[in-house]
C-alpha cells in the first residue's frame, strides 16, 4: 500500500522537465518520469518474465524478444530525450524529485545533464547489443533475461541518480544480478569470477560509502541531495578523505591498476551480453563517479590527486598493454586491452583542463564502446574457432572474414584511429592533458604505444599467418553476432565522423542527431569552472 | 537579322572559362573523388578487375580534378581557402578566452607548393595502380587491396590540404592506417605478418610524438591553425622557450618517422620484401612528400624556439642522409636497398629545409621539397622496376641476379633512368641551399655521392653480368613483363626527370612558394654534378671490373650488419624486454593469487565466527578475560614487571 501511495505520489509530486523549445523530435512524446521509465521499465519486464509461465521452455524465444523489444522502446524513448535536450542550459534536466526517507534526508531525485545524457545513450545501446549478444542463451532463459534487465535498471538508475543515497544503493545493487549472471552462465572459472566481482566491487562499494556518509556529516547530515552535498564547500581534509574514498570507489569499478584483479576473469568467463555490459556501462560509472564527485565537487582534493591518479591512469594503460603481450588466452587478453580506454578517461580527469574534461566525458561514451567491441569480438571469435588458447588459434582471417574485420576495428577503435570516437576523445584528452600533466600524457602515450605493439602481435597471432592444421573447425560470425557487433563500430564510426551530427544541407539545424559532442557540452563549463583560472 | 545578331553577340561576348571559380567545388572535389571511390569500392565492388578500374578511376578522377585546380590557381598569388565545421565545443565560460571553446574545422587551404606535392602523389598512385594492375594478379583480395588505396589516396590529399593541425592528424592518421593494412595485405605468409608488426608499432609511436607535439602547442598557445598559431608563438604570454624546443623535438620525430629517416626507417625496410611492391613503393614515395610538406609547413615553430634545436635537426637528418644509404651498399636485396636509398635522399630534402629556416632572410627551404619531389616518382619507379625483373628471374639476391639488361631492356632502362634520377634528385637541393666548404655541405655532398653510387649499383647488378640463377626454372625463359604494365615505371621515372630537372631552374622554386630566388653560379652546378657523376662513375668502376666480388663483399657486410643489429636487439629484448614482461605476468598472477588468499582468509576467518557462536559462552568469556588481563598485564608497566 506504501509503494502504491510512494507511486501516486511520484506521478503527482515529480517536478515537471522545462518545456522544450522546438527541435527535432520535439514535442513527440513528452513526460515528467523518462528517468524513472529507464530505470523501472526493465524491472517491470523483468518480473514480467520472471512470472511468466515457461513450460519446458517454450516461451524462451518470446522472453528474448520482451527483452530486446524492452531495450529497443527504452531507445526510442532515449533518442527523444536526447533530441529534446538542451544543450545549453547548464543545470539538471528531465529532473524528478519526491521525497523519500525524511528522516535521513534521501530523496528520490532524477536527472541528467550533459555528461549523464551520454551515459545513458550509452547504456541505452548497450542494452540493445546485450541482448543480442545473449541470444545464444538456451538454458535458464528466464532467469537470464530477468537478471540482465535488473542489471540495467540498476545501471541506469546509478547514472540518473541525483541523491548519493540513491546512487549508493543502485551502486550495489547492480553488483548482484551481474554476478549471478557470472556464476549462472559463465565459464569454466566463473565461480572465481563471480566472487572476485564481488569482492572487489564490494570494496567500492565500501568506500563509496564512506565518502558518502563523510560527506553527509561534513554538511550537517540533514540531507544527502548532490545538489547539497557535492555544492558545500568542504575543509580541504574533508575534501582529501572524501576524493581517496572515490578513488578507491572508481578504481575497483573501472578499473584501474592496481584494484583490477576482477577483470581479467570476469570479462573472460562472464557470457558475451554479460561482458559487454560490464566492459562497457558498469565499469564506466567509476570515471562518471570520479568526474561527479572529485572533479565536480571537491576542487581542492582534486588538485592535490590529480599526480596520484595520473600515475594510476599511465600504469593502467602500460600494464594493460605488457599484459597482452604476456596473455595465452584470447578472451583474457581481450580483459587486458579493455582497461586501455578506462585509463585515458581518468587521465582527463587527472588534468583537470575543461578540454581534457569534455575528452573524458566523450571517451565516457567511445571508451565503453571500444571496451565492449574488443571484448565482444574476442569471445564471439573464440566461440566461433572453438578454442580460446593463441597457441591453437592462428591464420583465422580467410576463414572468419567478418569477424577478422571486427577485430581489426576493434583494435583501430582502442588505438583510437581517425574517423573514430575515441580519436576524437583521445585528441580531446591529450590537447587538454598536457598543460597540467605532460608527464602524465607522455607516460600515457607510451603505454598506448605499448599496446599498438601488442595489438600488432595478438591480430597476427589470431588472424593473420599460416593456419593452425591442429586447430578445431571454425565458422563466421552469425547474422546476430555480426549485428551486435557492427552496432558498436558503427556507433564509434557515427559518432567520429558527425561528433556533432548532419546538418540539413545548407543550413545549421540537426537531421537528426544534435551531435553528441553538443550535447555532452551542457554543464560541462560548470564542471571545469574551478579549474580554469582567471579570465585573460 | 535575328540571327546575326545573336552571331555577333556570341562573337563580341563569347564563351569564357575562368578556371578560378571552379575553384570552390574543384577544391573539395580533391577529396570527395577517392573517398567516393573507396565508397564505391566497399559497396558494391567484387571482382579484380574492377576493383581495380574503380580505383583507377578515382586516383585519375582526382589527378584530373587536381589539374584543374591547378589552372585555377596558377594567375594567383594567394591560396585558396575553404573552411567547413566539424566541431565547436564551449569547454569554459571562464579563463583564458583561447580556451574557453575547442574548434576543429575541416580547413582546405591550397596553394602551388599543395598542389604540386599532391600531382606527384597521384602520379605515383596511378602508376602504382597502373602496374599493379597486371603484376599485381597474384595478390589475394584485390577489392581490399584497390579499396585501400582509395582511401589511402584520401588521407593523402587531405594531409597535403589541412593546415589545422588537428585536422591534419587526422588526415594523416587515416593515412598511416591505410599504409599499415597495404603492407599488411597479404595475410596468410608468416613472414609478411612478423614484418608487418613494425609497420604498425613504429609509426604509431612516432605519430604519438606528433600527436604529443601539437598537444604541448595547444596547451601553451590554445591554437591549431597554423595561420593563427604562428604569428602569436612570441607574444601570448607565458610562453617560454622550452616549450617551443620541446613541441619542436616531438613535431620532428613525429614527421621524421614518416619520412623514414635513419634510424626510423624499419617500417620500410622490413616490408619492402614482403608487402605487395604497388603498395610498398608508392606508400613510401607518398608519405616522402607528405612528411617533407608537413616538415615545411611547421618549420616557422622550429625557427620560433631556437638556434640549438634548428641545428640539432640538421644534424639528425645529414647523419640520416649520410648513414641510410651507406647501409644500402650492404646486404643484397634490391627494394630494401631503394628503401635506404630513398630515406637518404628524403634526410637531404629535410636538412635542406630546416637548414634554409635555420638562415634569416633566406628562400632555399622550399629546394629540399623539389628535391623530394623529384625523388618520389622516381622511387617508386625504381621499386616497381627491381620488382618486376626479381618477379621474373625469381630471387630477391642482387648475387643471383644479371643480364636483364639483355633479357628485359625496358625494365632495365626503367631501372636505369629512376637510378640516375634519385642520384641526381639532391642536386638542386645542393646548388641552391648548401655551401661546399662548410659541414653540412661535405655532409650532404658525402650523402649524395653514396646515393648515386648506391642507386646505380642496383642497376649494375641486375642488368650487367651472366644470370646466376639457376635453381628450379629455365632461365632463357627469363622475359621483360608484361606490355601492360611496361610502361608505368618507365614513364614515372622520366616524369621524377622532369622534376629533378625543374628543380634546378629558379622559377621552379619562385612558383613552389612564391618568393624569389636568386640563382646559383654555374660553379656551384658544376660542383654538385661532379658529385653525383663521381658516386655513378665509383659505382660503374667497381662493378664493371668485379660485381661478383662487390656484390659478395656487400652480402658478407651486411650479414654482419644484420647479426650486430640482432644481437643488440637480443640485448634489448633480455635485460629490458623480458624482465619487464616477467614482471608484468608475475603481477598478473599474483594479484588473483593474492586476492583468492585473501578471501579464502576471508572465509575462514567467517568459519571460525561461526565456529564460535556454537561454541559454550561461559568457557569463552573466562578465556578471553584470561587473555586480556595477561595482555593488559604485560603492557601495563608495573604489574607483571
Amino acid at each position: 500500500m506504501k509503494f502504491v501511495s510512494l507511486i501516486a505520489s511520484a506521478i503527482h509530486a515529480a517536478s515537471p522537465s522545462p518545456t522544450p523549445i522546438a527541435v527535432a523530435g520535439a514535442g513527440i512524446f513528452t513526460s515528467s518520469l523518462l528517468m524513472s521509465l529507464m530505470i523501472w521499465v526493465p524491472v517491470l519486464m523483468a518480473a514480467a518474465i520472471a512470472t511468466l509461465p515457461n513450460p519446458r521452455g517454450r516461451f524462451d524465444t518470446l522472453m528474448k524478444q520482451i527483452a530486446f523489444f524492452t531495450n529497443l522502446g527504452l531507445v526510442f524513448v532515449l533518442f527523444v530525450a536526447y533530441n529534446q535536450f538542451q544543450n545549453f542550459l547548464p543545470n539538471m534536466q528531465y529532473e524528478e524529485k519526491v521525497p523519500w526517507l525524511p528522516a535521513i534526508g534521501a530523496v528520490y531525485h532524477l536527472g541528467v545533464d550533459g555528461p549523464g545524457m551520454v551515459m545513458l545513450v550509452l547504456s541505452g545501446l548497450i542494452g540493445i547489443v546485450s541482448v543480442l549478444a545473449s541470444l545464444g542463451i538456451r538454458e535458464r532463459v528466464r532467469s537470464y533475461f530477468c537478471l540482465l534487465l535488473l542489471t540495467q535498471a540498476c545501471i541506469n538508475g546509478a547514472i540518473v541518480a541525483r541523491d548519493m543515497f540513491v546512487l549508493v544503493l543502485f551502486w550495489g545493487a547492480a553488483m548482484i544480478p551481474i554476478a549471478l549472471l557470472i556464476l549462472g552462465w559463465g565459464g569454466p572459472r566463473r565461480e572465481g569470477a563471480a566472487w572476485r566481482l564481488v569482492g572487489y566491487w564490494g570494496l567500492g562499494l565500501a568506500a563509496l560509502v564512506v565518502a558518502v556518509m563523510t560527506l553527509y556529516s561534513a554538511t550537517g547530515g540533514t540531507s544527502f541531495d548532490m545538489d547539497v552535498l557535492l555544492k558545500s564547500t568542504l575543509s580541504p581534509r574533508i575534501q582529501l578523505a572524501v576524493g581517496v574514498a572515490v578513488i578507491v570507489a572508481a578504481a575497483t569499478r573501472l578499473p584501474l591498476f592496481p584494484l583490477h584483479g576482477w577483470a581479467r576473469d570476469v570479462y573472460a568467463d562472464a557470457p558475451v551480453g554479460v561482458a559487454v555490459v560490464v566492459a562497457s556501462t558498469a565499469s564506466r560509472l567509476g570515471a562518471f563517479l570520479l568526474l561527479r564527485v572529485l572533479v565536480g565537487a571537491e576542487p581542492v582534493a582534486a588538485q592535490l590527486l590529480s599526480p596520484l591518479v595520473a600515475a594510476l591512469a599511465a600504469l593502467t594503460v602500460a600494464y594493460a598493454g605488457l599484459a597482452v603481450l604476456r596473455a595465452t588466452d584470447l578472451r583474457q587478453a581481450a580483459a587486458y586491452l579493455a582497461l586501455v580506454p578506462g585509463g585515458l578517461t581518468v587521465l582527463g580527469l587527472a588534468a583537470l583542463a575543461p578540454l581534457a574534461l569534455a575528452g573524458s566525458v566523450l571517451s565516457l561514451f567511445s571508451g565503453g564502446l571500444a571496451a565492449a567491441l574488443i571484448v565482444g569480438v574476442c569471445a564471439t571469435l573464440s566461440d566461433r574457432a572453438q578454442s580460446r588458447s593463441l597457441h591453437v588459434l592462428g591464420g583465422l582471417a580467410p576463414r572468419m572474414p567478418k569477424l577478422a574485420w571486427l577485430m581489426v576495428l576493434s583494435a583501430l577503435a582502442l588505438l583510437g584511429v581517425p574517423l573514430m570516437a575515441s580519436f576524437l576523445a583521445e585528441f580531446m584528452t591529450f590537447f587538454g592533458t598536457f598543460k597540467n600533466q605532460p608527464v602524465g600524457g607522455f607516460a600515457v602515450a607510451a603505454g598506448l604505444a605499448i599496446t599498438a605493439i601488442a595489438l600488432a602481435i595478438l591480430l597476427h597471432r589470431v588472424l593473420f599467418g599460416s593456419p593452425n592444421p591442429d586447430a578445431p573447425g571454425v565458422s563466421d560470425a552469425s547474422l546476430g553476432e555480426t549485428w551486435y557487433l557492427a552496432l558498436l563500430a558503427g556507433a564509434l564510426l557515427w559518432v567520429g565522423i558527425f561528433p556533432s551530427g548532419p546538418k540539413v544541407p545548407g543550413t545549421d539545424l540537426p537531421l537528426f542527431d544534435p551531435g553528441l559532442v553538443n550535447t555532452m557540452g551542457a554543464g560541462l563549463p560548470d564542471l571545469a569552472a574551478p579549474y580554469t583560472g582567471p579570465t585573460q | 537579322m535575328a540571327a546575326s545578331g545573336a552571331a555577333t553577340a556570341a562573337r563580341t561576348g563569347g564563351f569564357t572559362f575562368d578556371p578560378a571559380s571552379t575553384l570552390p567545388w574543384a577544391v573539395p572535389l580533391m577529396l570527395v573523388l577517392p573517398l567516393g571511390a573507396f565508397v564505391l569500392a566497399l559497396s558494391g565492388v567484387r571482382t579484380r578487375r574492377s576493383a581495380a578500374n574503380m580505383a583507377m578511376l578515382g586516383a585519375v578522377a582526382t589527378l584530373l580534378d587536381t589539374l584543374l585546380v591547378a589552372w585555377g590557381l596558377a594567375k594567383q598569388t594567394k591560396p585558396f581557402l575553404a573552411t567547413y565545421s566539424y566541431i565547436n565545443l564551449t569547454v569554459a565560460f571562464s579563463g583564458p578566452v583561447n580556451f574557453q571553446g575547442f574548434v576543429i574545422n575541416v580547413l582546405l587551404r591550397v596553394d602551388h607548393l599543395t598542389l604540386v606535392a599532391l600531382l606527384v602523389v597521384e602520379i605515383c598512385v596511378v602508376g602504382a595502380l597502373g602496374w599493379s594492375r597486371v603484376m599485381g594478379r597474384s595478390e589475394p583480395a584485390a577489392a581490399r587491396f584497390y579499396g585501400l588505396v582509395s582511401i589511402f589516396l584520401f588521407g593523402c590529399a587531405g594531409t597535403l590540404v589541412s593546415y589545422d593541425l588537428a585536422e591534419l592528424f587526422a588526415f594523416w592518421g587515416v593515412t598511416g592506417a591505410a599504409t599499415y593494412l597495404l603492407l599488411a595485405h597479404r595475410w596468410g605468409a608468416d613472414e609478411v605478418s612478423r614484418s608487418t608488426r613494425v609497420a604498425l608499432a613504429l609509426p604509431f609511436l612516432t605519430d604519438l610524438f606528433l600527436l604529443c607535439g601539437i598537444s604541448v602547442l595547444y596547451s601553451r598557445y590554445g591554437a591549431q591553425v597554423l595561420d593563427s598559431l604562428i604569428p602569436v608563438l612570441h607574444t601570448t604570454p607565458n610562453w617560454t622557450v622550452r616549450q617551443l624546443v620541446v613541441a619542436s623535438i616531438l613535431l620532428f620525430v613525429g614527421i621524421a618517422g614518416r619520412l623514414a629517416l635513419w634510424p626510423l626507417q624499419s617500417w620500410v625496410t622490413a616490408t619492402a620484401v614482403h608487402a605487395p611492391p604497388a603498395a610498398s613503393a608508392m606508400t613510401q614515395a607518398s608519405w616522402s612528400v607528405l612528411a617533407i610538406v608537413v616538415l615545411y609547413r611547421v618549420m616557422p615553430i622550429f625557427a620560433a624556439s631556437n638556434v640549438q634545436t634548428l641545428r640539432m635537426c640538421v644534424y639528425a637528418c645529414a647523419v640520416a642522409a649520410v648513414v641510410a644509404p651507406v647501409i644500402a651498399l650492404l646486404g643484397n636485396e634490391p627494394r630494401r636497398a631503394f628503401a635506404r636509398i630513398g630515406s637518404g635522399v628524403a634526410a637531404v630534402g629535410a636538412a635542406v629545409v630546416i637548414h634554409g629556416f635555420g638562415i634569416p632572410g633566406s628562400t632555399f627551404a622550399v629546394a629540399g621539397i623539389a628535391c623530394v619531389l623529384a625523388a618520389a616518382p622516381a622511387r617508386t619507379a625504381a621499386i616497381l622496376a627491381v620488382s618486376g625483373i626479381s618477379q621474373a628471374m625469381r630471387t630477391d639476391d642482387m648475387s643471383e641476379m644479371g643480364d636483364a639488361w639483355r633479357r628485359m631492356p625496358a625494365s632495365a632502362i626503367a631501372l636505369l633512368i629512376s637510378g640516375l634520377v634519385l642520384g641526381l634528385s639532391a642536386l638542386g637541393a645542393l646548388t641552391f641551399a648548401v655551401q661546399s666548404r662548410t659541414w653540412l655541405g661535405v655532409a650532404l655532398g658525402e650523402a649524395v655521392l653514396l646515393v648515386s653510387l648506391g642507386s646505380l649499383r642496383i642497376f649494375l647488378s641486375t642488368a650487367i653480368g651472366p644470370l646466376r640463377r639457376r635453381r628450379a626454372f629455365e632461365p632463357d625463359r627469363v622475359r621483360d613483363v608484361p606490355a601492360a604494365s611496361l610502361g608505368w615505371p618507365y614513364w614515372m621515372a622520366l616524369g621524377g626527370a622532369v622534376l629533378a630537372g625543374a628543380s634546378l631552374v629558379r622559377g621552379w622554386l619562385d612558383y613552389l612558394d612564391g618568393n624569389k630566388h636568386p640563382a646559383p653560379s654555374s660553379g656551384t652546378y658544376v660542383l654538385w654534378l661532379t658529385v653525383v657523376l663521381v658516386g655513378f662513375a665509383a659505382a660503374a668502376i667497381a662493378y664493371a671490373r668485379n660485381k661478383d666480388g662487390a656484390l659478395r663483399a656487400s652480402a658478407r657486410i651486411g650479414a654482419l650488419l644484420g647479426s650486430l643489429v640482432g644481437a643488440g636487439i637480443a640485448i634489448v629484448d633480455r635485460f629490458v624486454f623480458s624482465p619487464v614482461l616477467d614482471i608484468t605476468g608475475r603481477t598478473s598472477e599474483w594479484v588473483p593469487a593474492g586476492d583468492g588468499e585473501l578471501g579464502r582468509a576471508a572465509v575462514a576467518s567467517g568459519r571460525f565466527a561461526a565456529a564460535l557462536t556454537r561454541a559454550p559462552t561461559l568457557p569463552l568469556l573466562i578465556l578471553l578475560a584470561v587473555l586480556l588481563a595477561v595482555v593488559v598485564g604485560l603492557l601495563t608497566p608495573g604489574v607483571f614487571r
